[in-house]
């Protein structure tokens, strides 16, 4: 039997590999170097890392000691993870619906994986207790209150809606 | 270039620092003994302590109840975060080598909680032992039964990983005298509990007809009434461990309970866990949103797939070709040859210009 400690380390691997690839690719996009293949390398390595990212959280809630979210870094890696794929999501849906990789759709690719990036880090804090994200308040957790949280789910499901609907007209 | 690339990995890679085993501990857990992390690294950064090991007993063991067992550790410096791991083991194989597999069960630990594997700091030196304390209840059949102490750590100078196991500590486990007074088996001590709140502790006992409770209050020990088998600790302002025993008495020999350790803690981190979810949902949603919302302009997707230029400038190249082709040479003063037709003028005519310019017609 595989621990989820194990899984864990395995969908981590693969998310942040696949993540750092499409950051490194999206660099060069916005620097308008490198091989013909960048466009291509960012958008599929991202989607890689996405598709690696749910099996990455869920095994990591699993793998914590404890029960539950029992700690504000796991409480952030939550957030943060949830926030990155949503980016990368956008990116990729955007990608498809034919923006060009200028220098704004490179920059929100390489947000979404500086704050993958950033879960990673503070998921080394957790378990090793050594980060290189020293300056970042990684212990400060900002939690909406539920009516907030419920308003922005309708403001971005709206969101999403009126972007799919002129899209197809 | 390549040479730049080459020199700032060398440096890189010289630059990393050697180290050993966990030298900031890896948390109390339940574990077999292992070999403080350094297993694959090389022979020269292991070593053996020299620490004494010691496991004093009660002089009474008897199946099934709450023992008081003291461990000692002597005679070893250690890095500088004065810190060593130790752990109670059944045997110094490496495997199969937890209290429970005896029948041996963890009941407090010296740092409060319930694990053979404890990390603790103290002032540790050659010259005075570190004592601990641990209450485990015996094993439910009497026999013979042994533990080892074992201990991982560094050394003041670093780098290198030391680990140590006692020699066999052994101790006869008897059977229980029918009118004991003892505490009932099924009874477990309260470990934790946070600051500013008053603990009631419910006592099951057996073959008992009276119970008191010592509770140590730094050095002094004060006596708590026992009503109705309840007795209550006070609250504690700091966090901090006190501990208490109880002294039971009836038919039998009177019995004197291990002491028990209560560590008053702060309390633990919470969040609300639907708040959290839903704002990790909302967060997705809105990120996605907002980012497709920047999705490009009509005019901008139509200049993507719009090539009326191209076409229009290629159509036009084409059409300037065919009637550049399509002109016809203009016609002499004295009009075409004779019996040419116009589509031969229209081909041949260039040709029979120049030769009027050579003068050769």
């Amino acid at each position: 039997m595989i621990s989820a400690g194990t899984i864990h380390v395995i969908s981590t691997e693969l998310t942040i590999g696949m993540f750092a690839l499409s950051g490194v690719a999206f660099l060069l996009c916005m620097i308008q170097k490198g091989p013909e293949s960048r466009e291509a390398v960012a958008h599929w390595a991202l989607l890689g890392g996405l598709i690696a990212t749910p099996l990455a959280i869920i095994s990591g809630i699993n793998a914590s000691p404890g029960d539950g979210i029992d700690n504000p870094l796991l409480a952030n890696k939550m957030l943060l993870s949830m926030t990155s794929a949503g980016l990368a999501i956008g990116v990729l849906v955007r990608r498809k619906m034919g923006a060009a990789v200028d220098t704004r759709h490179a920059g929100i690719g390489m947000a979404s994986v500086g704050l993958m990036l950033t879960t990673a880090g503070m998921g080394g804090e957790f378990s090793r207790g050594e980060t290189l994200l020293l300056f970042v308040p990684k212990e400060t957790v900002m939690i909406f209150p539920l009516w907030a949280s419920i308003v922005l789910i309708i403001l971005g499901i709206a969101i999403l809606s009126k972007s799919a609907i002129e899209h197809r007209s | 270039m390549r040479l730049k690339v080459v020199i700032l990995l060398c440096i890189l890679l010289l630059s990393t620092t050697v180290s050993t085993a966990n030298p900031g501990g890896k948390g109390d857990d339940v574990r077999s003994r292992d070999c403080a992390g350094s297993c694959h690294a090389s022979s020269s950064s292991n070593g053996v302590s020299t620490a004494t090991l010691n496991i004093i007993f009660p002089p009474e063991v008897y199946a099934g109840l709450l023992i008081e067992v003291q461990t000692s550790i002597g005679s070893v410096d250690v890095s500088s975060n004065n810190m060593v791991g130790m752990a109670l083991l059944i045997n110094s194989d490496g495997a199969k080598d937890l209290p429970a597999n005896a029948g041996w069960e963890i009941v407090t630990d010296p740092n409060g909680g319930m694990n053979n594997y404890v990390e603790i700091s103290d002032s540790f030196s050659s010259q005075s032992p570190v004592n601990r304390s641990w209450t485990l209840r015996a094993p439910s059949e009497p026999g013979n039964y042994g533990l080892y102490l074992a201990v991982q750590h560094g050394t003041p100078e670093g780098g290198v990983a030391m680990s140590g196991i006692s020699e066999i500590k052994s101790v006869q486990v008897e059977e229980v005298p029918e009118n004991l007074p003892r505490l009932s088996p099924d009874w477990e001590p309260t470990n934790t509990r946070g600051l500013g709140e008053e603990t009631t502790i419910i006592l099951e006992t057996m073959n008992t007809d009276s119970a008191t409770v010592e509770l140590m209050n730094g050095a002094e020990v004060v006596v708590i009434p026992v009503v109705d088998n309840q007795f209550t600790i006070p609250a504690a302002v700091n966090p901090g461990i006190v501990q208490w025993r109880v002294i039971l008495e009836g038919e039998g020999p009177t019995q004197t309970s291990p002491w028990f350790r209560i560590t008053a803690q702060e309390p633990a981190w919470g969040v609300d866990e639907t708040a959290l979810y839903l704002q990790s949902v909302a967060l997705f949603l809105l990120c996605a949103g907002l980012v497709i919302m920047q999705r490009p302009k009509n005019e901008d997707i139509m200049k993507n797939y719009d090539n009326t230029e191209h076409v229009v400038s290629t159509v036009g190249t084409i059409q300037d070709t065919v009637s550049e082709e399509a002109q016809s040479p203009p016609i002499p003063a004295g009009g075409i040859p004779e019996g040419w037709t116009t589509e031969q003028w229209e081909y041949y005519g260039h040709e029979h210009l120049e030769k009027i310019e050579r003068g050769e017609v």
